[in-house]
């Protein structure tokens, strides 16, 4: 966590291959991301890494179903799997009747929710989660990050949420505070 | 405002001189063949004029040939010191090279050298025919003496003292150098050969014939003055023999004027088009530019400039483009007018009447239409972005994710089928005359263009329905983001598809056209020649030069053993109160009995007046003076007016002014003529066609002796290049609408910013990106054909059975050329498909 301009989003950029860094080596299961080519990476973003972004960005010409769906299909999972899957996805975030309805016609703490089941659907082994409720009320902000935290463990996947809210961290095992672009504590 | 939106021109200079350059050429287009146009068929074929002066008054006959006998009745008008007669001889001939091959049409005008010198104009500034004017009388009364405008000589390659041979009425005759006219005062055209009047009457087989005498008043202060000009024009009026007229000169020129008026017509339509199309481009290019500089805008909302203020910036820069544009164009247009004034002549000279190219001006009028076309095209074409800048939310609305207020009123339908039933209902409403008795299918091109723009406007429904219907089988990733953008069907992508059914619409509209008229005419070929052998005069072309054969020189020809039975047919101009025809003369037994014809309604189905002459009329002529049922209608020839009665109706695609076709009798009594344009023969058992054709050949090396298929190239030729015009048009409709598409495409990718940065955090590669686009180009393509075919069909039937028949009164085979249709469509996605990938390739480098 850390203030605004603290480099926590380009952070997030660097670890999931958007942004080059200057020093220092990330690694993601074990592969150091410098040593990676571009095509390397774009896979590293579509197996093994799942986002959450403040503003949700959930395509807008697809529906809820196809937006989590959509990553699998990247993945290449099959049909069969990729439909148990997104099925058991919406079921969690409670969205199973919105399955059929575009972004548009979703509340802000829905496409939150659809947002999240994307990030997980291809079974990623780590989710990056931006400012995840920086733009919900309090009562849908609390149930994302209760979501965050019971999915992550369901899908025994591990998530570095990026946040300034201090209430937000309750949920995380550990918390690295930043400023200026650096680890502080 | 002003100040930012001005930046930004600054900033992207190359882009908005390239907006101002396509204005430029849209303006250009149309003032340049405005004014091309113009000065090809201003010259109403007074090719003497250069020579002699304006005349005020013209003495011709109805058959604008004038005989010795009625030559000796005028002598009267002669001592009369108020003017000064003119008399004028002139034809084609056809200068031939030292292997005895065509090189060019030249005009020979003979006039009387001698009696010149008398005329107000060259007394004021002498022509001097030869170097010693004591030598004059040398070349009086000589049979091949001619004079050459420097230009003319150049074409030639001619020195003074050259001999050259011509062709002229069917004979091969050579005519003598006598003086190049270097005179730089004297405009002479670069096709004109002057030589004395017997000269020129020896060469053209014409002895004792003119084709009018030109009256030039001796007191040319009073030219302008009506009421003088009215009692002169009596005067002159009452001392002519029977069969001739006196009409003011102007008038010749609205005749005329009057011939090409339909011609004009189609030319301002396809020049409009091009104003139109730049237009369109305007449109997409600033629409563009309006999502490029969306958050900025947003921005200045949230700092309290209102909508209205945003609304009128956007229209100042549009007006500023089109303004700029058309300043430029103007110049652009002087320009391209030399180049096509050429081609314009050409046509003229090939379908209406003799012409030759004037000098090309620029008036103040062209400058004035230039600029407010320029003007008001931009307007229109920046008024849709500049609503949509308008409607532009505060930053922080904005800021909130993918927004895209675009044109919401292309969503609904109501306004596509309103126009399309509005275009129906205009079908009903009767031609408009124009001058010449020509007629404006007012009715078909106002549902053309309802049509047209009325499926551009469903056009979106179509993109929305194929792209889900396609959505359900796509199951890669890629084809799924694509067609689910296009079930979307945002306002961008349905104007982009807009743009492309417009022109689709078009270029299958004139496939079926063009297609339509070739297989027609490839029918009426089959039918109507079907004689072995074709005879007309060598290398004189066009409607101008209706010279004949020398009739002495057929009737020899005629006596060739081979021949059976020669078809021989006369024309010439007549005038009837509509305006100009053709009548021929025809060997009628034949033409009622075996000479084939696809016939309307074949002879003896219609009654005949009594007291009028039967005629076979084409088809043309039967619905411009509005006889397909039958009845009279009145011919001026010089023994007086004449009535001629249809009793068939033939098609024709020959000329558009229509033709009678009487029995050659009377035609050589209504008219005084006897030269034959042309003969049909028919060999007898037993001939050989190509020997025969070879020995008529040599035998008379001033004739065009061609078989069937010769003449079917020919006038196959001949259609293939009247629609070379077309093609290009198409070409550059098509071109413009994929610019259209591809800028159309970027404002998409713009505007979708933020999904393509999602795709990319979410693995989407590079090339997924681009194949993804190129779906979305193709989807947007296949749309396009789908609506444009529609509207194409629409276009094929209006062109076909309304325009056609209203415009050129004939009717023509409606052809659907499908395999033209699938390549055309198989192309189309395929640019389509190109056009989606190198926008997303150009977008990705300028973002990245």
């Amino acid at each position: 966590m850390g203030p605004s301009g603290s480099g926590k989003s380009t952070l997030l950029n660097c670890i999931c291959g958007i942004e080059a860094f200057d020093r220092g080596e990330i690694s993601i299961a074990g592969k150091p991301l410098s040593a990676l080519s571009q095509r390397q990476l774009e896979n590293l973003r579509r197996n093994s890494i799942g986002y959450v972004f403040q503003s949700f960005n959930l395509l807008p010409t697809l529906t809820a179903f196809e937006n989590i769906e959509f990553p699998a299909q990247l993945a290449g999972v099959d049909r069969d799997e990729r439909m148990d899957r997104v099925m058991h996805l919406l079921e969690s975030v409670g969205l199973k009747k919105r399955a059929g309805h575009l972004p548009d016609a979703l509340s802000g703490g829905e496409r939150q929710r659809v947002a999240l089941a994307r990030a997980l659907v291809h079974r990623p082994v780590l989710v990056l989660a931006d400012e995840p409720t920086g733009s919900l009320d309090t009562e849908n902000g609390r149930q994302v990050l209760e979501l965050i935290e019971s999915l992550s463990k369901e899908h025994r996947t591990s998530v570095l949420l990026v946040t300034h809210d201090h209430a937000s961290t309750r949920i995380c095992d550990r918390v690295i505070s930043m400023t200026d672009g650096a680890l502080v504590s | 405002m002003v100040r930012t939106t001005f930046r930004h021109w600054r900033a992207s200079i190359g882009q908005y001189l390239l907006l101002i350059a396509i204005v430029a050429v849209g303006v250009g287009a149309f003032n340049g063949i405005r004014q091309a146009s113009r000065a090809a068929s201003a010259n109403f074929g007074l090719f003497n004029e250069a020579v002699s002066g304006r005349s005020d008054f013209i003495i011709e006959s109805p058959s604008q040939r004038i005989s010795e006998d009625t030559l000796s009745a005028l002598g009267s008008l002669a001592s009369y010191p108020d003017w000064h007669l003119v008399p004028v001889v002139e034809g084609s001939i056809t200068a031939l090279d030292e292997k005895g091959e065509p090189t060019g049409q030249l005009r020979l005008v003979g006039l009387d050298l001698l009696s010149l010198a008398n005329l107000p104009y060259v007394a004021k500034r002498p022509i001097e025919f030869a170097e010693e004017e004591s030598t004059w009388h040398e070349w009086l009364g000589s049979e091949k003496d001619v004079w050459l405008g420097r230009g003319t000589a150049n074409k030639l390659n001619a020195k003074k003292g050259q001999r050259i041979s011509i062709l002229a009425s069917g004979r091969v005759k050579e005519i003598f150098v006598r003086k190049i006219l270097d005179d730089r005062d004297l405009s002479v055209s670069d096709d004109l050969v002057i030589a004395d009047i017997s000269t020129a009457q020896g060469l053209l087989s014409r002895k004792g014939e003119i084709n009018r005498v030109e009256v030039v008043l001796e007191r040319a202060e009073l030219r302008e003055d009506t009421e003088y000009l009215n009692g002169i024009g009596n005067r002159i009026s009452s001392l002519l023999p029977e069969g001739l007229s006196v009409g003011p000169t102007k008038n010749r020129a609205v005749d005329r004027a009057a011939m090409t008026a339909a011609f004009r017509l189609n030319l301002t339509v396809l020049s409009l088009i091009a104003v139109l199309v730049g237009g369109y481009l305007i449109l997409q290019a600033l629409d563009a530019a309006v999502v490029r500089k969306r958050e900025e805008t947003a921005i200045l909302r949230s700092l309290g400039v209102n909508g209205r203020i945003l609304f009128l910036t956007g229209i100042l820069e549009a007006v500023a483009i089109g303004i700029l544009g058309s300043l430029a164009g103007i110049l652009v247009g002087h320009f391209l007018a030399f180049g096509a004034v050429g081609m314009f002549a050409e046509t003229v000279n090939a379908l209406y009447f003799a012409t030759s190219i004037e000098a090309i001006s620029l008036t103040w009028k062209d400058c004035a239409t230039g600029l407010l076309l320029g003007f008001l095209f931009s307007l229109v074409a920046g008024w849709l972005p500049a609503r949509d800048a308008m409607q532009t939310p505060p930053a922080q609305i904005l800021s909130k994710g993918d927004w895209s207020p675009g044109f919401l009123w292309l969503r609904n339908p109501r306004f596509g089928l309103s126009l399309i039933v509005f275009g129906a209902l205009a079908l009903l409403l009767p031609t408009l005359s124009i001058q010449g008795g020509s007629r404006m299918p007012i009715g078909g091109f106002l549902a053309a263009g309802a049509w047209i723009l009325g499926s551009a406007l469903l056009s979106g429904q179509i993109l929305v329905c194929l792209a889900k219907f396609c959505h359900g089988f796509c199951q890669s990733p890629v084809s799924r983001l694509a067609t689910s953008r296009l079930m979307d069907g945002s306002s961008r992508h349905r104007l982009a598809v807009a743009g492309l059914v417009v022109a689709v619409g078009m270029v299958t509209g004139m496939f079926q056209m063009v297609d339509s008229f070739r297989s027609t005419i490839q029918e009426w070929f089959d039918v109507r020649f079907q004689a072995e052998l074709y005879v007309s005069e060598r290398g004189v072309t066009g409607a101008g030069s209706v010279n004949g054969i020398d009739p002495a020189l057929l009737d020899e020809l005629l006596l060739d053993k081979s021949i059976d039975y020669a078809d021989v047919m006369y024309v010439c101009h007549a005038k009837a109160a509509q305006g100009i025809t053709l009548l021929a003369g025809v060997d009628f037994d034949a033409w009622t009995g075996f000479v084939r014809q696809i016939w309307l309604k074949p002879p003896g189905t219609i009654r005949p007046s009594s007291g009028a002459e039967p005629a076979l009329v084409s088809e043309a002529f039967a619905r411009r003076f509005d006889v397909l049922e039958g009845g009279t209608v009145e011919l001026d020839t010089p023994k007086g007016p004449k009535l001629v009665s249809p009793i068939g109706i033939f098609s024709d695609y020959g000329n558009e002014f229509g033709t009678a076709a009487i029995a050659i009798d009377s035609w050589k009594e209504w008219t005084g003529a006897d030269r034959p344009i042309n003969a049909s023969l028919y060999l007898a058992d037993g001939s050989e066609l190509e020997e025969t054709k070879q020995r008529l050949r040599l035998s008379y090396p001033g004739l065009d002796v061609r078989n069937a298929r010769e003449l079917r190239d020919v006038a196959l030729g001949i259609f293939e290049q009247t629609f070379k015009a077309t093609s290009a048009l198409n070409a550059i409709g098509l071109a413009v609408a994929f610019v259209g598409l591809l800028l159309g495409l970027f404002s998409i990718f713009d505007e979708s910013a933020s999904t393509w940065s999602t795709l990319r955090h979410l693995g989407f590669s590079p090339v997924q990106f681009v194949l993804s686009a190129g779906f979305e180009g193709a989807g947007i393509a296949v749309a396009s054909l789908a609506g444009g075919t529609l509207s194409g069909l629409a276009m094929g039937w209006l062109l076909i059975f309304v325009v056609n028949v209203q415009s050129f009164g004939w009717t023509l085979l409606w052809k659907v050329p499908l395999a033209d249709f699938l390549i055309f469509g198989l192309l189309m996605v395929l640019v389509g498909f190109l056009s989606g990938c190198l926008s997303a390739i150009h977008w990705s480098r300028r973002k990245t």
